[in-house]
């Protein structure tokens, strides 16, 4: 039993499956005993009350999406050094923090030129 | 071999990869194949877990299930995908495919019987995060900063590109 009791992966699971499991639970087992159920046909519109929606849903979007996603996983990517970083900190030299401050640097450089080449505005 | 919850834990994960894997392959529309690929890279992410490489697993999910699926996603959204996309199936490129993947399926069964394990366990550091940030940032910490030179030549060339498309 201990052995279980030690097994952190164990928790992680279970708090998983019920993180999982309680919004199905909530919407459909038991949302329907306390919620009315009296739907009209404004109320089963996209937006109730709001703009009667047209056309389909795949349009094709902008470019200026994607020029974010970009940016998004270079620094997805800076978060993955800066995670051992932040953990072994306490044993490191403070020469590590001149290492991450010179790594940031870098990409805020990168930063600075998608704003100046106007990456970050919307017109 | 006894059921144990390690061993559980593996064929779901193995479940989960090669599920995604095989929907990937088979879905027609792009949307469904960039998700059922993201289901993949987490059951990968579990397997890393499972080996007790959490780093792995960390960037995995991070980079992986997370950055690159949104990516793909974004990609679809970009160009005009609404409608699926049946190709024919011609007999004899799934003769070849068949012969292809029972050739590649025994050359990797033929490795892993060949490897002799060793019989130890190797010592694994209980926080293996820890132990591979105190590796980077003292043993390399040039191929570190090389690293974010390769982010920023990735990211100002993303920008040149897109921007110059966009443009057009």
């Amino acid at each position: 039993m201990d052995q279980i009791y030690n097994n952190s992966y164990l928790f992680m699971a279970i708090f998983l499956l019920l993180g999982i499991f309680l919004p199905f639970a909530t919407i459909w087992v038991i949302g329907p005993f306390l919620r009315p159920h009296n739907p009209t046909k404004e109320k089963i519109s996209t937006y109730e009350s709001g703009v009667e929606p047209t056309g389909d849903a795949m349009v094709q979007f902008n470019v200026r999406y994607y020029l974010f996603a970009l940016l998004f996983v270079i620094f997805d990517v800076e978060t993955v050094f800066l995670y051992p970083w932040a953990v072994a900190y306490d044993n490191l030299s403070s020469f590590a923090l001149i290492e991450m401050v010179i790594f940031v640097f870098m990409l805020a450089v990168g930063l600075a030129y998608a704003w100046k080449k106007k990456v970050l505005t919307w017109d | 071999m006894t059921l144990t919850g390690q061993y559980v834990a593996f064929f779901l994960f193995a479940l989960m990869a090669i599920t995604g894997g095989v929907f990937m392959i088979n879905l027609n529309k792009v949307i469904h194949m960039v998700l059922s690929i993201g289901l993949s890279f987490f059951g990968v992410a579990g397997l890393f877990v499972i080996l007790h490489a959490e780093y792995l697993a960390f960037v995995q999910v991070l980079i992986y299930a997370g950055a690159i699926t949104i990516m793909m996603a974004m990609g679809t959204m970009m160009t005009h995908h609404a409608t699926a996309e049946v190709l024919p199936r011609r007999k004899w490129h799934t003769f070849l495919a068949i012969i292809s993947a029972i050739t590649i399926g025994g050359f990797f069964l033929y490795g892993i019987y060949k490897i002799t394990w060793p019989s130890e366990m190797a010592e694994l550091n209980d926080n293996n995060v820890m132990a591979i940030g105190e590796k980077i940032f003292t043993n390399y910490v040039i191929p570190f900063e090389l690293a974010s030179i390769l982010l920023l030549v990735a990211l100002v060339g993303a920008i040149v590109l897109a921007k110059k498309e966009g443009d057009e």
